[in-house]
């Protein structure tokens, strides 16, 4: 059908089925600002104003648009001014990239737009209400924090309330106590913007998806319907007849080739379980068929006319199951590589067994046993953008995969013997990524698109629906941990011990190194006082099985997250028990500096161990902050604050975690950098890290100009391309602002050399002054400075060198592997209201305080911390992916798996105890990952003060509490 | 999948599209459920034909008496402008977001809602009726979930009517503030004592637990219509419990 669409002012009259949703025809005209989410209504990122009113593109049919306007982001700011496409921003673009409200910026337009519509009906509106609109948008990034302050920001300097706005602009930034050594910094440490906001906040086409090719192809996947089987027979004729459809791929057409889809360092840390196809599907949404048409609904048709008959398999989706005598074997293939201790006959992906020091010694030396059992549920990323990749070949005959990943190089690596074609024919580009959270260290899809590519000879893309995200996506391990702790009266612990079963679902990818981050942060934080302290005791046992659900992998935390969430309800009851301060007695046991890492002499990630030591810990210190910043002393044991005023059923509690995390794998994880010099002065940063939102593009350019006597405009960053940068690991373990930051920071000190060597060659040529020595010289103001005050630019320098004196290129290049891993340390205090009757909790504040070494942009390092509050909070309440006996999954969408919304949010506050960290140039560490850690067992420990409901499960529902509560 | 797409511009259009026997034809009001790559279960699955609402002017709230006309295609953000019971207004902004309620038809949120509605929870507690075309038929929202759409074949919801002189008061409890709940409760009152107790949270519809004279005995009718509100949300035994809790402190506000 023909209709003319009227977008920011434009008529466009175009040919749409009536089946035709607003968002495609959005996208095919070019207005590829509004993004393709979740295709039912649900994440928000497909929002427009449609008449003015915000409007989700995908629940729109486009024939429902005629003779109405369309309102897209592009059109929000000012017109583009000659060659600058920046300027002229709207009041809510400029205050989003101020306040960093845009982490990954998948949903920013979405949020612009919907608050561009708040403040048209409403110029001065309270938090509330902005809180309330934004709502319609699912930001996993950022906690909603940064983006509701920007919108309150807008709105009152639209009103020309300068005042107020002084007053939301400080708001967003987070509270840091400093160490001395960054007062002599000019970038670190500042809240500089984000070097890639501009391009995010006017919805330019920077994802993978908004790229296109001619002549390309549609994937889609035929999966399978039942939990567990063999596939009898496939018949594809009737869908390879089908006119558009190019290429229909089974099993009997690939090789096969045992691989790990976990994005992993060579060699993969677990089994090798996984074809691209097999004649066995092993969980509901497991692979059956690819397809490639020249449509997704014609792809969509071929997958109907696909014939499989499936010999069904008794399944198993209870992991104590999978560990019986007579369990079904999940992976029976002749193929399969084992990994350490994995023993597919026994439905074993990954077993370990550490023993620290003598723990039934410590257990006999114990006054009193805990012993206590956890349980923590699976749990989707829940990222805004979907997996997409395009997959093609060039002009070179190399296959380029442009891919939204945070593993580009390992992509490349692990795809090349599936595909049968050497490393070096395969490029893989990392475009901006919506979101990955650990997701995307997955090679989870690139294969499909890549298998399809090859067979048709022509360009494919392959995006994950909403269902595919859910039931085949990767999400966190389901577990069950049993904890035994000895404790002296005085509340010193003996010994600690812990066995965990983890779910790894249908394939091992993560299935040893998640469980094995379970012990090695979870049970190391606490390893006793006195003589314990100098030799703890500590057991950790775990297995990890194969079940007929959906493979798990990594997510943020990763094994961390349910290993604290077991640990601190623990810690918790047995402080309690004692009838001792929950802080003092975990402070007491707590690891301190200068004492070695209990585990690094016994497991690092499936790799050989190596000691490291706790050079720096401020989580006394922190905890002091926390204590004054949430008024504990106050609160807790204190039955007034315990009770609401006139609403008898209702409880106060408060409760608490502590953390430790990692910071990049020791010993294993490296980056690299480049640094070239251009004439104006400029420079070029390339580095192979993958920035999935979280600011690291930025952080990593605030280093180099620290070094280089620069600003952030003088700094281009290129990163994640396997042909143009150099190799980076990846984005995961923490380790971006560590490795890859030093790996930027050596390489930008090689350039500030040859730069210093220049300036003062340029400066004694020029005879009006004394000799300068070039280490004398500071690089500051783009300029390089000389003692005495004469100075040269770079960009004369950078003329100089490239045109007109003993021509050079300046460039550095440096790589950096983790000499340590060295740890964060936080507190993360919960305070919530319980019903008494009806186990319903509401969580007021979440407040987290947190030693995470050298702070180098404390808007991108709170946005980090906020984010993770989100995503622990939705852990600890409300998310969780449970299947049926039979293996069928009954969360299946988005809509069906609640994250926190704006207007839900409780009180966030953010400090950072600053500490140098003396591995690292700039004295970092890690500040991504216990943010989520330690809320869902602060919930509970909270409620437990509020109502002594022991919740030992997650998450923390209300049925939970009112058993709990009943049973008490 | 859309088959066709009509935007009528008559009512008699309308109906002469809903009426024919193929293909299936079904309205079209904001699009947020008939329109998502997964439709609600509650909605038919097949291939249709879609008839666009947006040019017949149903979308006015009107008060009339002691009642209040409810366009069809009136969306849920504009109930919370309306003059209608706090409560009402309350549960039209718990059913979904800020941005979904522009969307949202009055209709089109009663005919797809599954049990988890807290507006079609409050819209049943209240006795909401249909008013269907052709015919000027007039159905209680209750009597439309049983067989939904044999009702509803070849005919057009035009308004939704709502009593305003009847109190009402929702109460929930979800595992977050704007999760779908777990335990809906609606319970409405007339001045003559008509007390009706309806129950969502689970399931493929709300649930009437008591239309009475009176009060008495609510929280057990409560009680016994989550006898077998079992699924993996939360057990009946949970429900029927905090139904009772909820439906006692409805009738407080109330009182």
């Amino acid at each position: 059908m023909e209709l003319t669409l009227t977008v920011n002012g434009k008529r466009h009259t175009i040919d749409v089925s009536p089946d035709t949703s607003l968002l495609d025809a959005l996208r095919d005209l070019g207005y590829t600002s509004v993004k393709h989410g979740c295709d039912d209504g649900t994440c928000g990122a497909c929002t427009v104003l449609f008449d003015g009113k915000p409007a989700y593109s995908c629940s729109v049919l486009a024939a429902q648009a005629e003779g109405h306007e369309i309102q897209t982001v592009d059109a929000l700011g000012g017109q583009q001014t000659g060659w600058d496409f920046t300027l002229d921003l709207h009041p809510l673009q400029e205050a989003f990239v101020e306040v960093g409200a845009v982490q990954c910026g998948f949903c920013t337009p979405a949020m612009l737009l919907t608050a561009k519509h708040l403040l048209d009906e409403n110029p001065d509106p309270t938090e509330e209400e902005v809180r309330e609109a934004l709502s319609g948008v699912i930001c996993r990034c950022t906690g909603y924090e940064k983006p509701v302050k920007a919108v309150l920001l807008a709105a009152a300097r639209m009103r020309g309330d300068e005042e107020k706005a002084r007053k939301f602009a400080a708001e967003a930034m987070p509270e840091v106590i400093p160490v001395p050594e960054v007062e002599a910094y000019r970038r670190v440490g500042q809240p500089d913007r984000k070097v890639d906001a501009l391009k995010l906040v006017q919805g330019k086409p920077a994802f993978t998806d908004d790229f296109s090719l001619p002549g390309m192809l549609i994937a889609k996947v035929l999966r399978s319907p039942v939990a567990h089987a063999r596939i009898k027979r496939i018949d594809t004729s009737k869908a390879k007849a089908l006119p558009g459809v190019h290429a229909v791929l089974t099993w009997e057409d690939l090789p096969r080739v045992p691989w790990s889809t976990a994005g992993q360092s060579d060699p993969i840390p677990g089994p090798l379980d996984t074809f691209s196809l097999d004649n066995k599907v092993r969980f509901v949404g497991d692979r059956v068929a690819f397809v490639a048409a020249e449509t997704e609904e014609i792809a969509e048709q071929a997958l109907k006319l696909i014939e499989v008959e499936y010999e069904e398999l008794p399944a198993i989706v209870d992991p104590e199951d999978a560990l019986k005598e007579d369990a079904p074997i999940i992976h029976d293939e002749p193929e399969y590589v084992n990994f350490g201790e994995s023993d597919p006959s026994k439905n074993i992906a990954a077993r370990i067994r550490i023993d620290i020091g003598d723990v039934e010694k410590g257990f006999a030396e114990a006054d009193y046993i805990f012993e206590g059992e956890y349980e923590v549920p699976r749990a989707h990323q829940a990222y805004s953008e979907p997996h997409v990749t395009i997959t093609y070949w060039d002009e070179n005959d190399r296959l380029v995969v442009r891919t939204s990943t945070q593993v580009p190089f390992h992509v490349r690596r692990q795809l090349a013997p599936v595909l049968n074609l050497p490393i070096k024919k395969i490029r893989v580009v990392k475009p901006r990524i919506g979101g990955g959270f650990g997701g995307k260290q997955e090679v989870l899809i690139e294969d499909v698109a890549a298998h399809l590519t090859i067979a048709t000879g022509r360009p494919v893309k392959y995006i994950y629906t909403d269902e595919e995200e859910f039931i085949a996506g990767r999400p966190r391990h389901q577990m069950k941990i049993r904890l035994k702790t000895g404790v002296k009266k005085d509340g010193t612990i003996t010994a600690n011990e812990m066995y965990a079963l983890s779910n790894t679902g249908a394939y091992g990818g993560h299935a040893l190194t998640v469980v094995g981050n379970t012990g090695h942060k979870a049970m190391a934080l606490y390893v006793g006082d006195g003589e314990y302290r100098k030799s703890p005791n500590i057991r950790f046992y775990a297995d990890t099985v194969y079940t007929n659900t959906v493979p798990t992998g990594a997510y943020r935390g990763y094994g961390a997250t349910q290993g604290f969430f077991a640990v601190e309800r623990h810690m918790e009851k047995i402080a309690r028990a004692l009838g001792m301060d929950p802080i003092a007695f975990r402070l007491k046991n707590a690891i301190r500096a200068g004492e070695y890492h209990p585990f690094s002499l016994a497991w690092n990630e499936g790799r050989a161990p190596s000691p490291e030591t706790i050079d720096t810990n401020a989580l006394a210190e922190a905890v002091a902050k926390a204590k004054e910043a949430v008024d504990w002393d106050a609160k807790y044991g204190n039955p007034e604050w315990h009770t609401v005023p006139g609403k008898p059923h209702l409880r106060r509690g408060i409760g608490l975690a502590m953390l430790m995390q990692g910071t990049a794998i020791a010993k294993l994880d490296m980056g690299g950098a480049f640094i070239k010099m251009n004439e104006d002065g400029s420079f070029n940063l390339m580095v192979g890290a993958a920035d999935l939102g979280t600011g690291s593009d930025t952080v990593l350019a605030q280093m180099a100009a620290e070094v280089l006597g620069v600003t952030l405009d003088d700094i281009i960053v290129t990163s994640g391309d396997t042909d143009f940068t150099p190799f980076d690991k990846g984005a995961y373990a923490s380790s971006t602002t560590y490795v890859s930051g030093a790996a930027a920071t050596q390489a930008a000190e090689q350039v500030a050399e040859r730069i210093r060597a220049r300036a003062a060659a340029m400066l004694n040529a020029r005879g009006d002054g004394p000799e300068v020595n070039p280490e004398d010289i500071t690089l500051a103001d783009r300029k390089a400075i000389a003692p005495d005050g004469r100075a040269v630019t770079l960009a004369e320098i950078g003329f100089n060198s490239i045109h007109h004196e003993n021509q050079e290129q300046i460039m550095g290049a440096a790589s950096f592997m983790a000499p340590a891993s060295p740890p964060p340390f936080a507190i993360q205090i919960a305070e919530v209201t319980v019903d008494t009757e009806t186990g319903q909790v509401w969580v007021d504040a979440l407040t987290t305080v947190a030693d995470a070494g050298v702070v180098i942009n404390p808007l991108t390092a709170s946005g980090q911390v906020e984010g993770g509050v989100n995503q622990g909070l939705g852990y600890g309440t409300t998310e969780d992916m449970p299947y049926t006996e039979d293996g069928q999954p009954l969360v299946r969408a988005f809509k069906d798996y609640h994250v926190p919304l704006a207007a839900e949010m409780p009180r966030l506050k953010t400090i950072f105890v600053e500490t140098f960290e003396p591995t690292h140039p700039f004295g970092v560490k890690s500040v991504a990952e216990y943010p989520l850690n330690g809320v869902a067992p602060a919930v509970a420990n909270a409620v437990y003060d509020a109502v002594e409901a022991a919740v030992d499960s997650g998450p923390v529902t209300p049925e939970k509490v009112w058993r709990a509560s009943h049973k008490a | 999948m859309h088959l066709e797409y009509h935007r009528p511009q008559t009512l008699e259009e309308a109906l002469a599209l809903l009426g024919r026997a193929e293909p299936r034809t079904l309205p079209l009001g904001g699009g947020a459920f008939l329109n998502a790559a997964q439709r609600p279960k509650t909605l038919p699955q097949e291939d249709v034909a879609v008839v666009d609402l947006q040019a017949l002017g149903l979308d006015a709230i009107t008060p009339r008496g002691n009642f209040a006309d409810l366009g069809a295609t009136a969306r849920l953000q504009d109930l919370l402008q309306a003059d209608l019971p706090q409560a009402l207004k309350d549960a039209a902004a718990l059913e979904t977001t800020y941005t979904r309620r522009h969307l949202q038809t009055v209709a089109g949120t009663l005919v797809a809602a599954d049990g988890m509605s807290p507006f079609a929870t409050a819209m049943m507690a209240l006795d909401a009726v249909l008013l269907l075309q052709p015919d000027d038929e007039k159905l209680p929202l209750g009597e439309l979930y049983p067989f939904r759409f044999d009702h509803l074949q070849g005919k057009l919801i035009t308004k939704v009517t709502v009593p305003t002189q009847a109190k009402l008061a929702v109460e929930t409890v979800a595992p977050s503030p704007l999760s779908r709940p777990l335990v809906v409760v609606a319970v409405a009152q007339w001045p003559s004592g008509r007390t009706r107790v309806v129950l969502g949270g689970w399931g493929d519809a709300p649930h009437l637990a008591m239309d009475g004279p009176e009060a008495t005995g609510a929280e057990e009718a409560a009680r016994n219509a989550a006898h077998d509100a079992d699924d993996y949300r939360a057990s009946a035994e949970y429900r029927r419990e905090v139904a009772a809790v909820l439906v006692r402190r409805a009738l407080q506000a109330l009182a």
